[in-house]
């Protein structure tokens, strides 16, 4: 079955605006963005349970919401299912009664038979007689996905699903969230503000920042091509930079940065074409920075396009990556304080190398390396 | 126990039961509308259903004579229909006992449903449930602990009532006259001994009921 949701809406708060216009089809389509950007408010409004001041919601040709049409489905009627934040189990209802909630219209033989089903899909059968207080942080997102899916509904809604569960066990739940989810094959719209999250579990990503729609994309088109320098920002990427730009086409774009001349490939799908000698923004992943060996002869242009070097200047270690920061053999000031460029290496890399001991490289970047941020 | 005596302390846990009933029936619903909805003259709902709590007795009594006796706001059209008039009767020690009791009720319950999780409520709404049905199914149980508590709270106070009842339904033994009233007139006509039992009596029931509060608000927080 093939989904289409449609949101737009408007909502003014004393202090805070919600004005966001997205869609969405099958699959996962997660709201992105930092805490306070308006992601609760609009599941809310999807829900039913906060009135939008304009705008219209739209659920598999079903109009949910139309401020135009006074159209305001009761939460009651929309047949929105919602994992809560906190999951919101009733305390002092069993797991069976949890699950059975939004049963309450079916005969009592079907009621048990659809509870039974559902505890049996998400392996909880065990503890169908205990009661939320006894259960554990996953077996607690296991009723709450429960409850919302037991009634069919047309559209789930998960606000930050993960977020009430201790680090290694939201990894671990994450991945079961995915596969439920895909299982389920219910059209859903989950709301986080971790990247990584946004990433495994979302097929859509809606980014928001303070109440606005900044980059609606899916997934794999966000990560490589953020649309704008916020979007960027908000993603957390790191070594976000400002060049002048020499010559821009369809495919590459030159530009200079601390002394250096650097390309780029320019995005295929939405070509950027900045008029010379304009500001540029752009990044570089961290982990994309190819460190040159020392034991190897000869510098291959063809491997090693963008060719700089600097020094270490400080570095920090995480375990199974090593982080350094380095300052370009370029005078002037270094472009993010007392540093260039960060660049990740693993762990094995830092000993083979014996980074340790040397502090001055040789580096490269490869132009599919360097991602052009059109202004925005 | 004298059988005046007795009679005062039936009357008296009559007057409280009733009092506590009616208490439960109005109360609850203006502490949910209080804790839950927004709505026109919300403060000044809030201000009356307080105001017992600090006016002096008397003066809520007065304001009860004002408004139902015999020549009262209401009382008057009332007496007019029926020939019927609340003021010196045992419903009247019921409605001041109850007026003077709403605030301790309301306070307490609103302060329970306050902390009852709005996601429960919201989950029930999107789960098919009306707002009514929610309340029942979700909101007072989870409340439960702090209604009760409330409504110990509220029959303590309505058993102690002594001011308003005076005002409305005056002291006449063996209709109005409760325990209160009667340790008062025992006082007055030098019968110390009388008003001793029923000075302990009030005692060890009053003892009773907070440890029964206290107990309850232990288990809700």
């Amino acid at each position: 079955m093939t989904s289409r949701l449609e949101v737009s809406v408007r909502k003014s708060l004393p202090g805070f605006t919600l004005d966001v216009e997205w869609h969405a089809g099958d699959g996962v389509a997660v709201l992105f963005g930092p805490s306070g950007s308006g992601k609760t408010l609009t599941l809310q409004c999807l829900a039913g349970l906060v009135r939008p001041d304009a705008g219209r919601i739209v659920v598999n040709d079903q109009v949910l919401f139309d401020a135009a049409a006074g159209i305001d489905l009761r939460p009651q009627r929309r047949r929105v299912g919602y994992v809560f934040q906190g999951y919101a189990l009733f305390p002092h209802l069993t797991v069976r009664q949890n699950v059975g909630f939004g049963l309450r219209d079916r005969s009592r033989a079907e009621r048990g038979q659809r509870v039974n089903d559902v505890l049996a899909r998400l392996s909880i059968e065990a503890h169908a007689d205990r009661y939320p207080r006894d259960l554990s942080g996953g077996q607690r997102q296991r009723v709450a996905l429960g409850r919302a899916l037991a009634t069919d509904p047309s559209l789930l809604l998960l606000d930050e699903p993960l977020s009430a569960l201790d680090l290694p066990l939201r990894q671990a739940l994450r991945d079961e969230l995915r596969s439920i989810l895909t299982g389920w094959g219910t059209a859903a719209v989950l709301v986080t503000h971790d990247l990584t999250e946004a990433y495994r579990l979302g097929d859509r990503i809606v980014v928001y920042e303070d109440g606005r729609v900044i980059q609606a994309a899916p997934r794999s088109e966000l990560l490589w091509q953020p649309s704008s320098r916020s979007v960027a920002r908000i993603m957390g990427l790191r070594n976000l930079l400002q060049g002048v730009t020499l010559k821009a086409t369809p495919d590459r774009i030159q530009f200079r940065w601390r002394g250096q001349t650097l390309e780029a490939v320019n995005s295929p799908i939405r070509s950027y074409l900045p008029a010379p000698d304009s500001p540029l923004a752009f990044f570089i992943r961290p982990e994309y920075v190819r460190l040159i060996r020392k034991d190897r002869d000869g510098v291959d242009s063809a491997h090693h396009m963008n060719l700089m070097s600097g020094t270490i200047v400080r570095e920090v270690d995480f375990g199974t990556i090593w982080t350094l920061y380095f300052r370009l053999d370029e005078p002037g000031p270094p472009a993010q304080g007392d540093y260039d460029l960060e660049v990740e290496v693993p762990r094995l890399v830092y000993e083979i190398l014996e980074i340790d001991r040397d502090r001055h490289w040789r580096f490269s970047l490869h132009r599919g390396s360097i991602h052009v941020l059109p202004s925005a | 126990m004298s059988p005046d005596n007795l009679s005062a302390l039936r009357l008296s846990l009559q007057v409280a039961v009733a009092a506590t009933a009616l208490n439960a029936l109005v109360g609850i619903p203006i502490a949910y509308v209080l804790a839950r909805r927004r709505f026109w003259g919300k403060s000044v709902v809030d201000l009356l259903v307080t105001l017992p709590l600090v006016l002096p007795p008397t003066v809520v009594g007065y304001y009860l004579i004002v408004l139902l006796g015999r020549r009262g706001v209401l009382g008057a059209p009332l007496y007019e229909l029926s020939g019927f008039t609340v003021a010196f009767t045992w419903y009247a020690a019921v409605i001041a006992a109850t007026v003077m009791a709403l605030p301790l009720l309301v306070r307490t319950v609103r302060a329970a449903i306050e902390s009852v999780d709005r996601d429960l409520e919201r989950a029930a709404y999107t789960l098919g449930r009306s707002e009514l049905r929610t309340v029942l199914e979700v909101t007072l149980p989870l409340a439960r602990n702090g209604i009760l508590a409330g409504v110990v709270l509220a029959f303590a106070r309505a058993l102690g009532e002594f001011g308003a009842t005076l005002m409305l339904a005056g002291n006449i033994p063996g209709r109005t006259a409760t325990v209160p009233l009667s340790i008062y007139t025992a006082v007055q006509t030098g019968e110390s001994g009388e008003a001793l039992g029923l000075v302990a009596v009030l005692t060890v029931l009053s003892c009773l009921v907070l440890v029964v509060a206290n107990r309850l608000g232990a288990r809700a927080a």
